[in-house]
C-alpha cells in the first residue's frame, strides 16, 4: 500500500514539474486551445395501439464535449427523459479521454462500453431509422449499456483494412435477485449502476473489422466476463456472467435506384451462473432457472437520396425484424418474443427526422409509433 | 480477479506494442482525399453533415468526438477535419 502511495505520489510531482515547465517554456496559441461544444438531440414520441393514444417520452440529450489541447478530450452526455412519467436526470456518460499515441486513446469514467453496435452508438436518436427499439435491447434485455471504469481504444489501419478496438476494467453488471416490490426482476442484470456491488471487476471489449478500403462494411465482436456480479456478502455474490455480440453494419450506394441501401444486424448471447430466488408468495417458495438468453436483430433501409426530387430524396424505408430468446422458467422468461418494425422516415436535416414505426410483438397489440428526432 | 486484470494489463501492452510499431499504410489509401474519406466514414453511421453546419473551432472538437465513438484513425479524422474547415472557409 505504501509502495502504491509512494508511487501516486512521485507521478504527482511529476506531473507538477511538467506542468510548471511546460506553462514557463510553452506559449498559448492566440485563440487558446480549450475548445468547447454542445451537441446532442431533443426528441418527442407519440404512442397508439388499440389501448392507448398518447404523446409520451420527451427526451433531452446534451453532449458537452471538451478539447483541452491535441491529447486531452473530455465527452459527456446528460439525459433527461420523462418515459417514466416524471423528468428524470441521468449521466449517460462522462469519459474522460487521454490520446497515448495515434493508434491509442486511454480513456476513465462513465462511458458507453463497445458492446455490440446498437447500443452506445446505431441507438442514438438519429442514428437509429425506427422509433422504436428492437427485442432484447431496451428494458429486461441483454448486454452492457454503461460502465464506470478505464479503458484503451483506437484505429488502426492494416493494409487496406482497419481495425478498431476496446479494452476495458469497470464494475461491470449486477445480479438482480428480485424483490417482494419487483419478484420479476429475479436473475435479470443491472447494466447502469453508478457504484459498485462487490470487489471483483468485469472486462470487457469489441474488436471491429473493416475488410473494405472504402469502410462499407464493419464486422464486430464483443465480450464482458464477470466472475462476481451479486452484492457483496449476500447468496448471490459469486454469480458470475458472459455476454458475447457479433455485429455487422454494411452500406452501399445503388446507382440505378439513386439509393442507399443499409443492412446491418447484431447477435448477443448472455449465460449467468445458477442462483436460488424465491417467489412472491407467503412460503417464499424456492425456485431456480437456467439463466441464458440470447437476442439477435437484421435490419434493411433504403433511402433514395440521390433523387433530384428533393422531396422524395429525403424520405427512407426500413424494416427490421428482432427476436428475444428468455429463459423458460424466469418469471420475466417464457417463450421466445418476435418483434416485426416498419418505418418510414423524413429527413428535415442530416441529424433531424421525423419517424413514422408500426410494430408488431408476440405479446401486444400492433402498435402506431411517431418520433420527432432534432440533432443540435 | 487478479487473472482478469493481468489479462487486461497483458491486453494493454499487447494494443501499446501494436501501436508503437504501427502499421504500414498502401499508398492508395495513404493518398485518399479528405472529401472520400468524409463520404466514407461519417456515412458508417449517419448522413455525412455539411462543411457550413459547424464552424472551424468546433470541427476540432467533433474530430476528437469521432475518433473515440467510431474509432477513426489519426490519419482519417485529420484529413476529414482538414477538408471540412477548408471547404468553411470558402
Amino acid at each position: 500500500m505504501k509502495k502504491i502511495t509512494s508511487i501516486v505520489l512521485c507521478s504527482m510531482f511529476a506531473s507538477l514539474l511538467n506542468a510548471q515547465q511546460d506553462s514557463t517554456t510553452t506559449a498559448a496559441p492566440k485563440d487558446g486551445q480549450n475548445q468547447f461544444l454542445i451537441m446532442g438531440n431533443a426528441q418527442a414520441l407519440f404512442f397508439a395501439d388499440k389501448d392507448n393514444v398518447q404523446f409520451t417520452d420527451v427526451d433531452f440529450k446534451p453532449i458537452f464535449l471538451w478539447k483541452l489541447n491535441d491529447r486531452l478530450f473530455v465527452e459527456s452526455e446528460v439525459e433527461i427523459e420523462t418515459g417514466e412519467g416524471s423528468p428524470d436526470l441521468g449521466l449517460e456518460y462522462a469519459n474522460m479521454c487521454y490520446k497515448l499515441n495515434p493508434y491509442m486513446i486511454f480513456h476513465a469514467g462513465r462511458f458507453l462500453p463497445k458492446f455490440g453496435a446498437y447500443r452506445g452508438r446505431m441507438a442514438e436518436g438519429f442514428l437509429n431509422r425506427f422509433a422504436t427499439d428492437p427485442a432484447g435491447w431496451g428494458d429486461g434485455g441483454i448486454g452492457a449499456m454503461n460502465e464506470v471504469g478505464v479503458g484503451l481504444q483506437g484505429g488502426i489501419q492494416v493494409g487496406l483494412c482497419k481495425m478498431n478496438y476496446d479494452l476495458y476494467l469497470s464494475n461491470g453488471p449486477q445480479l438482480l435477485p428480485g424483490s417482494m416490490d419487483a419478484p420479476d426482476e429475479a436473475g435479470q442484470f443491472e447494466y447502469e449502476a453508478y457504484i459498485d456491488n462487490n470487489k471483483n471487476k468485469a472486462i470487457g471489449g469489441r474488436v471491429g473489422f473493416l475488410p473494405f478500403p472504402n469502410s462499407c462494411m464493419e464486422i464486430g465482436y464483443s465480450f464482458q466476463q464477470a466472475a462476481k456480479t451479486g452484492e457483496a456478502g449476500s447468496a448471490y455474490e459469486n454469480v458470475g456472467v458472459f455476454m458475447q455480440a457479433v455485429d455487422m453494419d454494411y452500406f452501399h450506394k445503388i446507382s440505378q435506384l439513386k439509393s442507399i441501401i443499409r443492412i446491418n444486424g447484431e447477435w448477443k448471447q448472455l449465460t449467468a451462473g445458477d442462483a436460488t430466488y424465491y417467489l412472491p408468495d407467503s412460503l417464499a417458495t424456492p425456485y431456480t432457472f437456467k439463466n441464458e438468453s440470447s437476442c439477435y436483430y437484421g435490419e434493411v433501409t433504403l433511402r433514395p437520396a440521390f433523387l433530384e426530387n428533393k422531396i422524395l430524396s429525403r424520405f427512407e424505408v426500413g424494416g427490421r425484424y428482432s427476436q428475444f430468446t428468455r429463459p423458460t422458467d424466469a418469471l420475466w422468461g417464457g417463450s421466445d418474443l418476435h418483434r416485426t418494425e416498419v418505418s418510414l422516415d423524413y429527413w428535415m436535416n442530416w441529424n433531424s427526422l421525423i419517424k413514422l414505426t408500426w410494430m408488431r410483438q408476440d405479446d401486444a397489440p400492433d402498435g402506431y409509433y411517431a418520433q420527432i428526432v432534432f440533432g443540435f | 480477479m487478479k487473472n482478469k486484470i493481468l489479462f487486461f494489463i497483458t491486453g494493454c501492452v499487447f494494443a501499446l506494442i501494436i501501436s508503437g510499431t504501427g502499421c504500414v499504410t498502401p499508398e492508395v489509401i495513404a493518398d485518399k482525399p479528405g472529401p472520400q474519406l468524409w463520404g466514407e466514414n461519417c456515412s458508417r453511421c449517419h448522413n455525412a453533415p455539411g462543411p457550413g453546419e459547424f464552424n472551424n473551432a468546433h470541427w476540432d472538437v467533433i474530430g476528437m468526438h469521432m475518433k473515440v465513438r467510431a474509432g477513426l484513425t489519426d490519419a482519417e479524422v485529420k484529413k476529414i477535419i482538414d477538408y471540412l474547415k477548408l471547404a468553411n472557409n470558402q
